[in-house]
């Protein structure tokens, strides 16, 4: 086919097909799809107007993927079965090729037509199972249902290279591989079409530059409007993706349909939740520079014995960047991007494990998760008891997340972010503090067991360098002195050694044996420095006792007893001794030896308990906080389900 | 700032001890100092007169 100029079969006026695989086109005067075949131009029939959108995309932009460049030729608007829209974006390559920029939530997705193999089809839509690899499509990375659903064709608007018929519901599946791969099969062709890309960056394509529309006018037109039940007036921060929207007056849960409300019904707060602590509206510039605006707070719960535990999830925006979450839990806070459900690796869904960007993260929780309460606009359909199996995994600070639900699996990485870092975000002071330990909390002591304890391997180090520097023990004096027997028996003899030269700074230590058997001696000796008379005193008792019983030979004491002295001035010294016996009628001989620089350890021993105390202790705490880590989990740490927790949250045939 | 503190005290105990077994200051287990008296009759006492 070629480009065609012609007259719109519905109003006459001039239309233009500029790509030549173009089959449809919008008539920009009438709105009507003019297709493109065989026998001529024909009507197929009105298309809504394109819901204005804050996108960053325009017909009519060049950018480039792969060398090639395109040109934005067309746009459908799909809307999803559950509410919002999601926008495809047709782009018209130079050298002929035709490819599909999907939009939804922000993120961009790439694809190209994949023809199938002869012989080959995929499963069919009823077949489709959530997680399942479908080997049948050519691609680099096994490509995985991560969400399968209806569509309805919306609006339109410039050139489409399908006939497309407006209101048309369709099937599709969406498929995710590593790295970034993306696929949709088609199913409202048969047999069914594949489309094979990537999700992509606007930077990556070529269209960088392309910012959000501003759309001041839209937001002025939503601020004008009012609650149906109570006439109160509300605003919507994002009505081109706004599918629920509560009244801040009456607490209604109205529906957002392309900007016209409708009363659903008035919400209650549940018993025993607690309040929302950040408000609908604030905006906070998070790390990355992205500035976020709270739209929309959910106050969800999950049932675990009987016993309901609340938790709240804040709905941010950024229009270039799209939706993301900041969980609230036990004032806690995490912040929650999605993920690429390719991109996690379990063996089953329930896995103990999960392995993301190289990290094991492990199953800490696994439970339905109810909507309980919510306030706000979202950007899907949301219901009070809306139910989804959870799973949490963690490796703190990062927490990966699991959401099943009918027809989607969805998978978040979660960021703990510290109460002080969420209060420097909004600008504010005094957010509750947070109670026991986040699931994925980091532990911030670990520095007092590692780099902390540096210390200690330093200490052995020196200690055994030290050895040769303070020198080996060496004896300085080693006499016998005959101690003659005592007048009576509390009366003392005494008697001095021989002088000895002491070294400077070397310790002093000061053995006596005596012959006692069965009997003791009391020995008061004095180290007496001959040029300053200074003295230091030492009491060394001697005892010995052996005899044998019915258990046999024992002994009790010994022959020899020392005292050790700090370092003393160098010089020359004489010992004085003075002693007392039990058997103080006979003479007492006692052998005493003088050594210094004796290695008795006892300075090394008292630095590393001084040094080992702390890293101890940060062990003890590292360990208590695991406990209470864990102590809130259904799981253990190894993955084995709490004993506790036998009774599953879910019945045996979910 | 409080792990600062910590290895600030962490390797001045590395240092006490570097520091004492150099000068062989001991943690020792008994011992107590004193001075000799000096002899009374080098005390200039001379019997109150």
């Amino acid at each position: 086919m070629s480009v065609l100029q012609a007259n719109c079969p519905s109003c006459g006026a001039p239309i233009e097909f500029k790509a030549g695989s173009t089959l449809v086109l919008v008539c920009p005067f009438c709105r009507s799809a003019v297709a493109r075949t065989d026998r001529g131009l024909e009507d197929i029939g009105k298309v809504a107007e394109i819901v204005d959108s804050e996108s960053p995309l325009r017909l009519g932009l060049r950018g480039s993927y792969n060398g090639n460049t395109f040109e934005l030729t067309g746009r459908a608007q799909m809307k999803h079965e559950l509410g919002g829209v999601w926008d495809e974006w047709y782009a018209t390559f130079s050298n002929g090729w035709v490819g599909w920029l999907a939009e939804a939530q922000g993120r961009f997705y790439l694809t190209f037509y994949q023809p199938l193999p002869q012989g080959v089809v995929v499963p069919s839509f009823n077949d489709l199972q959530l997680g399942q690899v479908i080997s049948e499509i050519p691609s680099q990375t096994p490509l995985m249902v991560q969400e399968r659903g209806h569509g309805t064709t919306a609006a339109a608007d410039g050139e489409i290279p399908y006939k497309l018929t407006p209101g048309e519901l369709f099937a599709y599946a969406d498929l995710a591989g590593k790295n970034n791969a993306f696929a949709t099969i088609d199913y409202s062709i048969e047999p069914a079409w594949v489309f094979v890309g990537s999700q992509v960056t606007l930077a990556e394509i070529g269209l960088g530059d392309a910012k959000p529309v501003q759309r001041e006018a839209r937001s002025v037109a939503a601020a004008a409007a009012s609650c149906p039940n109570c006439g109160g007036p509300l605003s919507l921060t994002a009505p081109d993706k706004a599918e629920r929207v509560t009244c801040p007056n009456c607490d209604s849960l109205l529906d957002v349909n392309q900007g016209n409300l409708s009363y659903l019904k008035t919400l209650t707060p549940p018993v025993g939740a607690p309040d929302f602590v950040a408000p609908i509206g604030a905006s906070g510039t998070f790390p990355g520079g992205v500035e976020f605006k709270i739209i929309g707070a959910v106050a969800r719960s999950v049932t675990i014995d009987g016993m309901k535990y609340f938790w709240h999830e804040y709905l941010l925006y950024n229009p270039t960047v799209g939706f993301r979450w900041l969980v609230h839990s036990d004032n806690h806070w995490n912040f929650v991007e999605p993920v690429n459900a390719a991109d996690v690796e379990t063996k089953f869904v329930g896995d103990t494990t999960a392995i993301f960007n190289g990290r094991t993260y492990r199953i800490f929780q696994d439970a339905p998760a109810v909507v309980e309460y919510v306030k706000g606009e979202f950007y899907w359909r949301v219901e009070q008891g809306e139910t989804v199996r959870a799973i949490d995994y963690i490796d703190p600070p990062l927490m990966l997340s699991q959401e099943i639900s009918g027809n989607e699996i969805n998978w978040s990485a979660g960021t703990y972010m510290p109460n002080d870092q969420i209060e420097k975000i909004f600008g504010i002071t005094g957010l509750p503090k947070p109670w026991g330990v986040a699931p994925n909390q980091p532990f911030t002591g670990r520095f007092y067991y590692t780099w902390g304890a540096l210390p200690l391997p330093l200490l052995l180090v020196v200690a055994v360098f030290m050895i040769p520097i303070a020198g080996l023990t060496k004896t300085v004096e080693n006499e016998q002195i005959t101690l003659p027997p005592l007048q009576n028996a509390t009366t003392p003899q005494t008697a001095f050694s021989q002088p000895f030269e002491l070294k400077a700074n070397r310790n002093v230590r000061i053995t006596a044996s005596a012959q006692v058997d069965n009997s003791w001696a009391d020995l008061d000796i004095d180290l007496i420095n001959d040029q300053s008379q200074e003295v230091e005193s030492v009491n060394i008792p001697v005892e010995y006792y052996s005899g044998s019983d019915e258990d046999g030979p024992w002994t009790e004491g010994d022959k020899a007893s020392d005292a050790t002295l700090s370092s003393l001035p160098g010089g020359k010294y004489q010992l004085k001794i003075e002693g007392t016996w039990e058997k103080w009628q006979t003479p007492m001989p006692v052998q005493v030896k003088v050594e210094q620089a004796v290695n008795r350890g006892v300075n090394f021993l008292c630095a590393f308990i001084v040094l080992l105390l702390v890293p101890v202790f940060g062990f003890f705490r590292k360990f208590s906080f695991e406990s209470s880590r864990w102590r809130d989990s259904m799981f253990t740490a190894s993955g084995a389900r709490n004993s506790s927790d036998d009774s599953s949250v879910y019945s045996s045939d979910d | 700032m409080l792990k600062k503190l910590y290895l600030v005290f962490g390797f001045g105990v590395l240092g006490l001890y570097t520091t004492a077994s150099m000068l062989g200051w001991e943690v020792a287990n008994s011992g107590s100092h004193s001075r000799l008296g000096v002899p009374f009759f080098y005390s200039g006492f001379h019997g109150g007169k």
